[in-house]
């Protein structure tokens, strides 16, 4: 398992769990983030947020929420 | 009783997670039939409205924009409230089909609460272009409400939503949560069963037990005051025993939620698996080295291109003014006294021109960017531009006003409605006050040249550097106030997909903003037009009879100290109402010529004939340098100043806003003055 920022650009992963407040987890929950979904990352640049696919949408995430987004790696 | 009920009016609120379409629907209903004002006791714009069919008058509440029915932020509150209140007979949920899956979560948020809801799968035209198929009527027979496929931007759409609406009205059907509930019960060992148990049985108001159930697991703390306020204080004691046993419960629900909607789609949404993810250009566009100078390229041609519908509009100001001598001919021909012509073709022309050459630009603007917004650029530009703009304590949304502003503060602060955060997006309005606007390089490099020649532009690389260190310490000042640590919260943003720009509900939506924005402009720019021409007025029409300049002279002791002679300090005041009015004023005051009026509402940013040789001998370099320091760094102009206030809906942060820049303007002349008194 690691944090969503490690994982390189193109690879597809599964979330297997999400830290952080209420007030996180309701945001990041509502724009389709949730235990079990997969995701596919476009762009993992340094000093960027990261940008993924999941859930039919792309989606940027600062680099230090992105910390608290356990993932494992699929493919 | 509801609304519907007591006033033969139905009232529908629309509901949506921000970019599904509200506003667009909101325009499309209610056209210029809409009154936008603030929640009360809010920040947060109200916009209400209403539609009339078959003579029967629909009341329509557009709902603030967010993502979810928790009450994170004062937009989810007011949200909530508002739903609770019973004030709506319907609710029209709004979603993007396009992105379905995830949208469809305001949609599982909103299961649950006791009010008839009809659901929009918007944007339908994108989704068929992305090679997408949604059996409407699949998901209808799931859910029991009405579900349109639908296109807000386009009204002859429209039937199928009025339809929609009276059914709901008639059948007040609410969304089928028996399947919903059947993913909550997995939640725990029974945790939800228990807490469903505990539940008053009819649930709180328009809130249904189930749905205060999730809420709670969800470890919402204005729910649980509610639940506190209702149940037996035993049964609370009970509630809060399990709630201490969960942990991260809105994970647990919004992984149902999002389960759910899975179940839903798996049979009402075909998709073809079609293009790469990401575009070519939107490789290019999110390139970590090319993003960048292609924004800021796009940026400036945007700007370039503003002007193309704005000149026309401001050429046609530019004739406002030559009414004055006709309409004064026929009203000294009626016997109209002196003064009231006067009045009238002064101040009413005059203001008059002044907004509408303002608005041609606001408008140009407006309508290049909401282009850009349209198809889905702005949401890139906002992701790669996310890093810089954390140094200022801010995210990327908030870099598209800051360079808007390099051609008009009034269309950066109207851009900054993408903001979700209120406190970020009064600091970033704050901030675009610093961005020297269009107007300062009508003034600056006059001067500068003037009184530098060859080392002009040397002044204009200090105003820059100077901007940058205001930029860093204002957003200190600011955003200590203004960004709450639980408002610290980082870039989290969905990039729309590209899509064709649907022009019509484009122009719609300009020009309904824009004309909020001149309408409210107006009121103010008279009021101040008004007082300005009572205390310029002069009966020899000569400047030296005026109240300003007998109080222009009176505190010339006081302004001489920032590098000000009285001269330069009120064509400084003037600044704020129009930058272009500084150089007007200054040759009307140094000239003894012309009305003081004309020189700052009228048609401004001209050098008065022989106004250089004036300025050559009465000012130092010092205080020439002061004075260009004291207006670039001054508020931007009064629209900028009333679109601060709509856009903050804060009247309180609009005069800090203001307050701040009198004063920093005025300590930076003064030393710029005395660092240059060293040196010259
Ligand atoms: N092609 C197409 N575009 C649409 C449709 N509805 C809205 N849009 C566009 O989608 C974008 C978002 O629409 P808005 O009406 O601003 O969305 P909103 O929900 O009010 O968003 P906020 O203002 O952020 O709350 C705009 O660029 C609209 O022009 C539609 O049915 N079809």
């Amino acid at each position: 398992m690691i944090t969503l920022d490690k994982v390189g650009t193109g690879r597809k992963v599964v979330v297997s769990e999400i830290e952080g407040d209420q007030r996180f987890l309701s945001r990041i929950t509502s724009i389709g983030l949730t235990i079990g979904c997969e995701l596919e990352v476009l762009h993992n640049e340094n000093k960027f947020p990261l940008l993924f696919y999941g859930r039919d949408t792309v989606v940027a995430l600062n680099r230090e929420e992105s910390k608290n987004v356990f993932v494992e790696v699929v493919e | 009783m509801n609304a519907a009920t007591m006033t033969g009016q139905p009232v529908i609120a629309l509901l949506g997670q921000p970019n599904s379409g509200k506003s667009t629907l909101f325009n499309g209903l209610t056209g210029a039939r809409q009154r936008v004002g603030n929640w009360p006791g809010k920040t947060v714009e109200k916009k209400e409205g209403y539609y009339v069919r078959d003579g029967i008058r629909y009341r329509v509440t557009d709902l603030p924009g967010t993502y979810s029915l928790s009450a994170n932020s004062e937009e989810e509150i007011i949200t909530r409230d508002y739903i609770a209140s019973g004030e709506a007979d319907v609710v029209c949920i709004l979603a993007d089909a396009s992105q379905l899956s995830r949208s469809l979560f305001m949609l599982a948020d909103y299961t649950g609460i006791e009010c008839p809801a009809i659901l929009l799968l918007n944007l339908v035209d994108v989704a068929e272009a992305q090679g997408k198929r949604i059996d409407a009527a699949r998901l209808e027979d799931k859910l029991g409400i009405p579900v349109i496929p639908f296109v807000a931007a386009d009204r002859k759409r429209y039937g199928a939503f009025f339809e929609a609406v009276d059914r709901a009205l008639k059948e007040k059907k609410r969304i089928d949560i028996d399947s919903l509930i059947a993913k909550y019960h997995a939640i725990g060992d029974g945790i939800y069963e228990n807490l469903l148990a505990l539940m008053p049985e009819a649930g709180i108001g328009n809130y249904s037990a189930p749905w205060l159930a999730t809420k709670l697991i969800e470890g919402d703390t204005a729910i649980l005051d509610t639940v506190k306020n209702t149940v037996e204080a035993e049964a609370y004691r009970d509630v809060e025993t399990i709630l201490s046993s969960i942990q991260n419960g809105a994970l647990h629900t919004s992984g149902c939620k999002f389960q759910w909607i899975d179940e839903l789609l798996s049979e009402a949404l075909v998709q073809k698996q079609g293009k790469p993810l990401l575009s070519r250009f939107d490789r290019l566009a999110t390139h970590r080295r090319w993003g960048k100078p292609l924004a800021v390229l796009i940026i400036l041609l945007g700007l370039v291109a503003s002007f193309i519908p704005a000149t026309p509009i401001m050429v046609l100001g530019g004739m406002i003014p030559r009414l004055g001598g006709p309409i004064a001919e026929v009203l000294s021909s009626i016997g109209v006294s002196r003064i009231l012509i006067d009045l009238i073709n002064q101040v009413v022309l005059n203001t008059l021109y002044f907004a509408v050459a303002m608005i041609g630009f606001v408008l140009g603007v407006n309508l290049v960017f909401g282009f850009l917004e349209e198809v889905g650029y702005m949401a890139r530009v906002s992701y790669i531009f996310d890093g810089t703009m954390a140094r200022l304590g801010l995210q990327g949304k908030s870099v598209m006003p800051l360079v808007v502003s390099f051609g008009c503060t009034i269309g950066g602060a109207a851009g900054t409605r993408v903001i979700d955060s209120w406190g970020q997006r009064v600091l970033t309005i704050a901030l675009a006050w610093v961005v020297p606007c269009a107007a300062t390089w009508a003034i600056v490099p006059v001067i500068s040249s003037l009184f530098f020649g060859a080392w002009a532009p040397l002044v204009i690389v200090a105003i820059f550097l100077v901007a940058g260190l205001h930029m860093l310490i204002t957003a200190r000042i600011f955003g200590s106030k203004l960004i709450r640590q639980e408002d610290r919260a980082g870039l989290i943003m969905e990039l729309p997909p590209y899509h064709k720009p649907r022009w019509k509900a484009l122009l719609r939506s300009i020009l309904v903003r824009t004309w909020d924005i001149l309408a409210r402009a107006l009121r103010v720019i008279f009021l101040v037009s008004f007082v300005f021409w009572l205390l310029t007025y002069s009966t020899s029409g000569n400047p030296d009879a005026s109240l300003l300049y007998r109080f222009g002279r009176a505190i010339e002791p006081v302004t001489i100290v920032f590098g000000l002679t009285w001269q330069t300090f009120l064509a400084y005041f003037a600044s704020m109402v129009s930058k272009e009015a500084a150089l007007g004023v200054l040759g009307s005051l140094y000239l003894g010529a012309g009305s003081l009026f004309t020189a700052t509402v009228g048609s401004g940013g001209k050098v008065a004939v022989g106004l250089e040789s004036v300025l050559l001998a009465s000012l130092t370099a010092p205080a020439a340098l002061a004075f260009i320091f004291a207006v670039t760094f001054n508020a931007p102009c009064l629209m900028a100043i009333t679109s601060t206030y709509q856009e903050t809906r804060s009247l309180k942060w609009t005069l800090r806003i203001l307050g701040y820049y009198v004063s920093t303007s005025l300590i930076l002349a003064f030393l710029v003055y005395r660092i240059a008194n060293l040196f010259m």
